[in-house]
Parts: structure tokens; sequence; C-alpha cells
């Protein structure tokens, strides 16, 4: 199932710059990246790297000032807004530090959330939500608001939003930064699972290196440039 | 879940702001739908006003009789069509000293003329065959607690009698114009006229005048005063809408003054529902970010707001209609139109304004809600999801 050249993400030529009080800030600079279907990667490096830059021109949140994104096909950084917005929906599930559930909904609605923009009727988004908050263990907190569960509990419920309509791709921007240890290890080793047992694709973004340990591969982005790290070594 | 429970679920999150935003539009719903009742209620009289009735008095005074005779002549002069007459009673029940209510020895031809006050034909067959026979409004009814066929003795100071006069409740009628007083009390002229002494007989208080053609009224009140312009009790004869018309003219300035306060009223409201909206979405920055990342348009954002102001809308006015109905409908317009019913005969909430009041609030709500609704649609994405890290 995890071919090597099978390759999900594909970037070429990558860069970002940003303009700021007249003059240009490049943050990104002719990045290539392939990340292998079914994979598990880490993107670490320095605060202000350009780690979370890189992850939303990779979930369809940005756009590159060159260089092409090719997921599952699809060249991505041609994409219109709203096109874009689809692929986001139908494609990408994200993962948030602070977790963004919607104070307002229970555990069950947020994440039944992202089925709204789909043609899924009222009965079968709940059936989803129900199925995709059993498989992060929160079956017994369904009707919970996110103010009465625990942070680790938060981020379980943002995970089963993020895999509830089946995207392609789960991103995670730091996700255990806001986590006591025990909990993060319980949210790495549901990514881990998520990963080997339904075979998602999930890139994270964190400054840990025992987070990045769970990864199969490690990236880090340092000065606007990328370097690979095997499984298990330390920083080079 | 859906969109729409969503959004009344975040209408419900701030619930003091929500209760005093809520609060705020219904006030100034009761503070205009206030205004635009005694609006109505000065301009109402004169749109309800028969345009085809002339009033005939003496020249001087009410106080001061016309002769009977005087209603031959008017009742023969060209465009009238029927002409009755009444005087004033002034009395009172001994048995209800405080209740006041105007009494009027009539013509048996009232009914006739006063097309707006209906009696049954039973009941004025009734009337019109007993000679001490009485018909009053039904609210007078209600009020005294009298029925038909209670006798009534009534005293005044303006006919003295060595006995209390007496009558009998013959019919009640109903008053088809809200601007008709519904408390009078009628009974026979010549019921009042036979009792007095000879020197007070035969005098009439005054006419009240049909005419074919609403459009030449004020010319057939000019051409019955003529008529007696030279005999030696003079009338002054006024058809009820000019009368109200230029009694309205006087207060031009004061109802352009409440348009002017309508109008800064709906403007408060409608900064009220701006100020909560724009409020609310600074607030939600990073939750319309998170719905933008997973896929939801700015469209749907802008629904979003639009509806959420529009929902708040139309319960502050709900409210504020449901506040002000029984507070101008109730309290103070029966305060009003008893106590004042010479300046607000009807002061009653106008249908129109009601819809009105309702339809602003959510319009408003609505039109507040454009500019915050379009920062929701514009939130910068990765902005916004930064700044939570
Ligand atoms: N919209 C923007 N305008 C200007 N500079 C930006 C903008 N967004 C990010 N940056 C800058 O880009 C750099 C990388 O940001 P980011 O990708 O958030 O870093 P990381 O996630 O690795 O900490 C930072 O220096 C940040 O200040
Ligand atoms: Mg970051």
């Amino acid at each position: 199932m995890n071919k090597p050249d099978d390759i999900l993400i594909r970037l070429r030529g990558i860069t970002k710059t940003y303009e700021r009080g007249g003059e240009s800030l490049c943050i990104l600079e002719s990045l290539d990246l392939d990340v292998p279907r079914g994979s598990f990667a880490a993107l670490m490096g320095p605060s202000g790297s350009g780690k979370s830059t890189l992850l939303n021109l990779i979930a369809g949140l940005d756009k590159p000032t060159a260089g092409t994104i090719d997921i599952g096909g699809e060249r991505i950084d041609k994409l219109s807004e709203a096109r874009l917005a689809k692929f986001r929906a139908s494609s990408v599930g994200f993962i948030f530090q602070s977790y963004n559930l919607l104070p307002v909904l229970t555990a069950a609605e947020n994440v039944e959330l992202p089925l709204l923009l789909a043609p899924v009727a009222a009965s079968e988004r709940r059936r989803r939500a129900q199925t995709a908050l059993r498989v992060v263990g929160l079956e017994d907190r369904m009707d919970h608001f996110p103010r009465q569960l625990s942070g680790g509990q938060e981020q379980r419920v943002a995970i089963a939003r993020a895999i509830v309509n089946d995207p392609l791709l789960l991103v995670a921007d730091e996700p255990t930064g806001d986590l006591d240890r025990k909990s993060a290890d319980e949210i790495l080793t549901l990514l881990e699972t998520l990963n080997e047992k339904l075979g998602k694709t999930i890139i994270m973004v964190t400054h840990d290196p025992a987070a990045a340990a769970r990864a199969g591969v490690i990236h880090h982005l340092d000065k606007g440039r990328l370097s690979v790290e095997a499984h298990g070594e330390v920083h080079a | 879940m859906t969109l729409a429970s969503l959004a009344a679920r975040n209408l419900l999150r701030n619930k003091v702001r929500t209760s005093l935003t809520l609060l705020g539009v219904a006030v100034a719903v009761v503070t205009f739908l206030l205004l635009r009742t005694v609006v109505a209620a000065w301009t109402g009289g004169a749109e309800f006003a028969a345009k085809d009735r002339l009033v005939t008095r003496h020249k001087v005074t009410f106080v001061m009789p016309l002769p009977k005779r005087y209603i031959e002549d008017i009742r023969a002069m060209p465009g009238v069509k029927a002409s009755t007459y009444c005087n004033w009673f002034g009395g009172k029940d001994p048995k209800h000293e405080r209740e006041f209510f105007g009494q009027f020895a009539c013509d048996d031809g009232y009914f006739d003329v006063m097309s707006e006050q209906q009696v049954s034909p039973e009941e004025l067959a009734a009337y019109k065959a007993d000679r001490t026979g009485a018909i009053i409004g039904e609210s007078l009814a209600h009020v005294m607690g009298w029925k038909v066929g209670e006798v009534v003795n009534l005293e005044t100071g303006i006919y003295p009698a060595d006995t209390p006069w007496t009558f009998t409740i013959r019919g009640t009628y109903r008053a088809t114009s809200r601007n008709v007083d519904k408390s009078s009390f009628f009974f026979h002229w010549d019921y009042l006229n036979q009792a007095l002494p000879e020197a007070r007989r035969d005098t009439i208080g005054w006419t009240i005048s049909r005419v074919d053609d609403p459009a030449r009224t004020a010319e057939i009140g000019v051409a019955i005063d003529r008529a007696f312009d030279d005999k030696d009790t003079q009338t002054l004869s006024q058809d009820e809408h000019t009368f109200q018309a230029s009694f309205l003219a006087g207060f031009s300035a004061v109802l352009h003054a409440f348009d002017a306060i309508s109008l800064a009223i709906l403007l408060i409201m409608t900064l009220i529902l701006g100020n909560t909206i724009a409020m609310g979405v600074r607030e939600r920055t990073q939750e319309f970010a998170t719905m933008r990342a997973i896929g939801f348009m700015p469209a749907h954002l802008r629904w979003f707001v639009v509806g959420e102001a529009g929902v708040l809308g139309l319960f502050g006015g709900a409210l504020g209609v449901a506040i002000a109905f029984p507070l101008i409908q109730g309290m103070l317009g029966r305060f009003l139109e008893e106590n004042m019913g010479n300046i607000f005969p009807v002061f009653r909430l106008p249908f129109g304004a009601t819809v009105a009041a309702l339809g602003l609030a959510v319009a408003l709500g609505v039109a507040a809600a454009l500019l915050p609704a379009r920062t929701a649609a514009r939130v910068k994405v990765t902005d916004a999801l930064r700044k939570l890290a």
C-alpha cells in the first residue's frame, strides 16, 4: 500500500515571499517536497521558519508566490478561491494547536460541521459524526460542549472533525503544543493509529522532538530550506 | 444540526448582550409605535370625519340655543338631505355621582343622520314608541351595568325639576366608526320640551345636517349661515372635516417633529443592532477562519451574519410590539380616550405602523449587518489562524 512512487503531495520550486513595509521577505525559497501516500511526516524547524506557511500551502489555505503544488494529481496552486474551498472541504482534514472547536456546538455537532457542506442527509451526518467520535474514543462525550472537555479530549474531537469526511490528507499544526505530556502522547498515538490502521496521510508540524519521533519521516525547515532526517536520528 | 441552528446558537452564546440588544430594539420599537399612534390619533379624527355633515350652532357660543323653527328652514335649504337637532342635558345619575357621560335630547331622526351610531330596528321602534325611552352607547351600558328595560333617574342643574327625570332604557347603539363616542345617552327632545316651563320651550342646542354632495358641504354651510344673517339669532355652520383639519394645521410643526424623532429612533435601533453584530463578528474572527479552513465559503459567513441580525431584529421588533400592544391598546389608549377624548378620540396602535415597525426592525437589522458581514466574509484565514498559535 505504501509504494515509494505513489506520491500524494508533490511540491516543486515553492517560493513564498511576504511584502512587509515595502521590502519583500522570502520565507520559503524554491522548495521541493514529496510526501508518499499513506505516510506520516513531521515538519520541524525553529519558530518563524515558515512551517505553518508551508503547511497552509499544502492544505490549500494559501497560494505560493512561485512553484507548483500537486495533491493527488490536482494542481491546487492554480485553483480559484471557490475551488480551493471545495478542495479543502473534500480532501483535507485540519487539526489546529488550539483545537478551534466552535464553543456553541456539542462534540457531535462540531464533528458534523464539515458534513454540512456535503450533500449528506441529517441522520447520516449524525451517524458519521458518531462513528468518527468512536474512532477517537469519545463516544461517551457526544453531547458535551467543548468547555466541558479537557484539552486532550477537545483535540480528539477536533481529530474526529478532521476525519469525518474521509479526507485524502490530514494536516496538523502543532497538535500537541497546548497539551500536557500524557494527553500529547494519547493524541500522537491516535494519529499513528489513523496513519497505520486507516492509511491516512498525515503532515504534522511540531517542535517537540518526541512528537516528531512518532512520524515516519522528519523534514527540517530552516532559513527557507528543507532537509530530511531519517527516522530515529538526532538533529543534524 | 443545520447552519440555521448554528446561527441560532450563536445568538444565545452571549445571553446578556443578546437580551440587552433585544430590549434596546424593543424600546425603540415601542417609542416608535407610540409616536406613530400619537400622529395617527391626531390626524385620524379628520380622516374619520364624515365629509358630508354640517353642524350648525349659535354664532356666539355653543351654550346659547337656537329657535326650534330654524330646523324647518335648514331642512328646506337646497342640498340638505336630512337634518336633526339636539339639546345638551348635562345630568348625572345620583347613584353614580362620579361617572361622567354626555346626555342629549334629540329629535327622532338623529340616528338616521348619525349613521355611525347604529340601533337595531326593533330597539329603535321600541324607543320611538316610549315617550321616556332612551338609547345608550354600548360602553355606557357596560360601565353602568344598565340593561334594556331598566329605569334610570337623572338629575340636572340645567333643567331643574321637582322629581328626577325618569327614563327607560329601550336600546343600545353600536359605534361603527371608532372615533364616535360610545358612552352617550340619547332621549326624546319632545319629552324634555314638554316638561319645561312655557318660556324655555322650543329651543334647540344645535342642528346636524347631511348634505347631498360632500364636495359642496362648506358651500351649503355658508348658505345656511347667510339665511339667518338678518334674523335675531345668527348661526355658525362647520363641516366636521374642515373643522378637524383647521385644528390640525396648528399642530403641523409638532407632527413634523414627531416624524423626525421617529426617524432618529429607527437610526438608533440600527446602531444598536449594528454594534451587537459587529462585536459578535469581531469576537468570532477565529471561528470564521476555522470554518473557512474547513471549506465554508465567504457567502456562507455573509449569510450567517446577516441572518443572525435579521433574527435579532425580528425578535426585538416582536418584543417591542408585544410590549406596545397592551401598553398603547390597553392602558394608555383607554386612559387617553376616556380622559382626553376631545384630543385623542381614537388612541389606537395603527395596524400599518405595527407591521412597518416589525418589517423595519428586520430590514434595519439586515442593513446594520452588511458591513460586519463583509468583514466576516473577508477574514484572512491564515492570518486569523496564526494569531491563535
Ligand atoms: N501575512 C504575513 N505577512 C508578513 N509576514 C508573515 C505573514 N505570515 C507569516 N509571516 C512571517 O513568515 C514567517 C514564518 O511564519 P510561520 O510560517 O508562521 O512560521 P512557523 O510556523 O515556522 O513558526 C514569520 O517570520 C512570520 O512573521
Ligand atoms: Mg507555526
